[in-house]
């Protein structure tokens, strides 16, 4: 479980032009289900998102993660549960160009150590699952929209996380494309993944893929959210 | 450890890719920073390599030289004064030397003439240096033509051509017996170049020097560690002079270093935050910008080190030999012989990649801090 009590996010604190883009959110995000944020754009899903990916640390309140209290850990400690617990997909992909599809994948497992045949080995078998093999070789650059985000899709489980958070997933997809994610998302959270996927995109709201969804307005939950 | 290694080598592999997909920019550092490094090391290879065969001349040359000035300028010697000086205490022998130097009109080249003391070529040969018999084009047998003090060709018959440690030593020489040079110089009997002094015990040295002097007031007596001072501080003046000039360079590659370091394209900012994202801890960053500088300094010191040498000892400094040799100081045209010192390369290391490394920490530090969160906002 995943418990957000009363968290609040500002930016640019103390400042004249500081923006309050979460204001005391309190929800539960249950393990292996799917979790829909939605809400219109600055209504501080992203935020949300980057909050209990343990990307940023709230302005105020607690974050829990099955029960321990993860807001005040050290950088490094946030960056280990990050990087074993939550795999991300970015709106933008956020793949990095001039190196190829595998590689891509392979980065988040590099800090670990793992033996290079291993890790590789284990890349590729991700890959496959996603159809996307023949394309391991392939540089980002060369590939299409929907090759792109499958690999980052792939990049996202190579260390078999608990939890996949995606920001707007299908915001740069055409429709069939938006549909092939939110069948690779059912075949994930089948297998007992945890998804919070953070979009406004109709056809991921009405998909009927989230067993929970909490709307978000100005930064505040306006429905949904197991709040205590 | 097995970890930690894999995870250094993933973290190579990756910098390494991340320096050539940004081949311009990593390019043209390398490049300056390469030509920083060539140029420095060849001032500072140039300098110890010619002071080593200034050392190597004077190596086997006598402890005292006395020499004869008259309005401050060098007479020849009187061969009498060897009775005089021999009888002072603590000198174990005198010896006349005759030397002289030429120039070859044809040519345009200074040689040196010189009398061995030991097996001197027979009158009518001569023993030749190495870059006189290039020069003349001349081997062992062949015949050379120079022209005499008094403009008339002599003929020479080249018994052998020199070979030496050091071509300094050898190059520009010329071997003859005493006759041919009396001849060929118009050096009159019972006058030398100089005398040239053996001493037993080193710690007489001055006092000996004091006796010459006052035995004859004309007299000049030198020391060899003299000589040894004067060139150690003409060559280290003029790497000095060069490198005070080379230094405004220097600076403008360390601001052009910080410059590149802080200044964070939007692309390499993202990158950072990407890597951050998927689990790249600060750490992670850090070492990777760690690589990568040391990719770069690594790589520019060797390569500069490597063309330095090949400059310095394959083709004789070409480019910085007129400011550091000095025409009229040593004979232009010589190989200085090929020669590395382990403190010239640490020294060369300590001036050049530790600078570097030092301007480059607190942006990659600043690199490594960047929110993870940059990538979803």
């Amino acid at each position: 479980m995943i418990s957000v009590r009363n968290v609040s996010k500002v930016f640019n604190a103390g400042r004249p032009n500081a923006v309050t883009a979460v204001g005391g959110v309190s929800l539960d995000v249950r393990m292996e289900e799917t979790t829909l944020f939605k809400g219109p754009s600055g209504s501080g899903k992203t935020t949300l998102l980057g909050l209990i990916g343990c990307m940023a640390r709230p302005s105020a309140g607690r974050i829990f993660l099955n029960e321990r209290e993860i807001t005040s850990l050290p950088e490094r400690f946030l960056t280990d549960i990050r990087r074993a617990t939550f795999g991300f997909i970015f709106q933008q992909f956020n793949l990095i160009k001039g190196v190829s599809a595998l590689e891509n994948v392979m980065l988040p497992a590099y800090p670990t150590g793992e033996k290079f045949s291993r890790l590789r080995g284990r890349a590729m078998a991700t890959l496959a699952m996603l159809g996307l093999e023949q394309r391991a070789e392939a540089k980002i650059e060369w590939l299409s929209g929907g090759e792109a985000q499958r690999v980052a899709i792939a990049r996202a489980l190579i260390n078999n996380p608990a939890v996949v958070i995606a920001d707007e997933p299908t915001a740069h997809l055409d429709t069939k494309l938006s549909l092939e994610f939110i069948g690779i998302m059912r075949e994930l959270k089948s297998r007992g993944t945890t998804i919070i996927i953070a979009s406004h995109d109709p056809i991921v709201c009405d998909s009927g893929l989230a067993g929970q969804v909490v709307e978000l307005r100005d930064g505040r939950i306006v429905a949904g959210g197991a709040a205590p | 450890m097995a970890h930690m290694i894999e995870r250094h080598r993933h973290i190579i592999d990756f910098t390494l890719a991340t320096l050539l997909r940004r081949k311009g920019k990593n390019g043209g550092l390398l490049l300056v920073y390469t030509l920083i490094i060539f140029v420095l090391a060849s001032v500072i290879f140039f300098t110890e390599a010619i002071k080593r065969e200034a050392m190597l001349v004077l190596r086997d040359s006598p402890e005292i030289i006395v020499q004869r000035t008259l309005a401050g300028r060098y007479q020849t010697v009187p061969i009498s004064w060897c009775d005089g000086i021999g009888s002072i205490r603590g000198v174990s022998s005198v010896q006349p030397r005759l030397w002289g130097y030429h120039f070859d009109r044809t040519r345009r080249a200074n040689y040196t003439f010189m009398v061995p003391a030991q097996a001197p070529p027979q009158s009518g040969h001569v023993d030749l240096g190495s870059a006189v018999a290039r020069i003349q084009g001349a081997t062992a047998g062949d015949t050379i033509a120079l022209q005499g003090h008094d403009g008339a060709p002599r003929a020479f018959t080249v018994r052998k051509v020199l070979e030496s440690e050091s071509q300094l030593l050898t190059a520009d020489l010329i071997l003859i017996s005493e006759r041919d040079y009396r001849d060929f110089s118009g050096l009159p009997a019972g006058q030398a170049t100089d005398l040239v002094l053996q001493v037993r015990n080193q710690r007489e040295y001055a006092t000996i020097v004091e006796k010459i002097a006052r035995m004859h007031h004309d007299a000049r007596p030198i020391l060899r560690s003299e000589i040894l001072r004067t060139y150690d501080a003409v060559f280290d003046w003029r790497s000095g002079v060069m490198i005070v000039i080379f230094s405004a360079a220097a600076l403008a590659f360390l601001i052009f270093a910080w410059d590149k370091a802080t200044g964070l394209s939007a692309d390499e900012r993202t990158e950072i935050g990407i890597l951050k994202a998927v689990g790249w801890e600060s750490s992670d960053i850090l070492l990777m910008k760690f690589w990568e500088g040391t990719a770069i300094s690594l790589t520019a010191f060797m390569v500069g080190t490597i063309l330095a040498y090949v400059h310095v000892f394959l083709t004789s400094a070409t480019l910085f030999a007129p400011v550091l040799k000095g025409w009229s100081t040593l004979y232009p045209y010589f190989r200085l012989t090929p020669w590395l010192d382990f403190r010239q390369v640490a020294t060369l290391f300590l001036l050049t990649v530790v600078p570097y490394t030092i301007t480059t920490i607190v942006p990659s530090w600043r690199a490594a801090t960047i929110d993870p969160d940059v990538v979803m906002r």
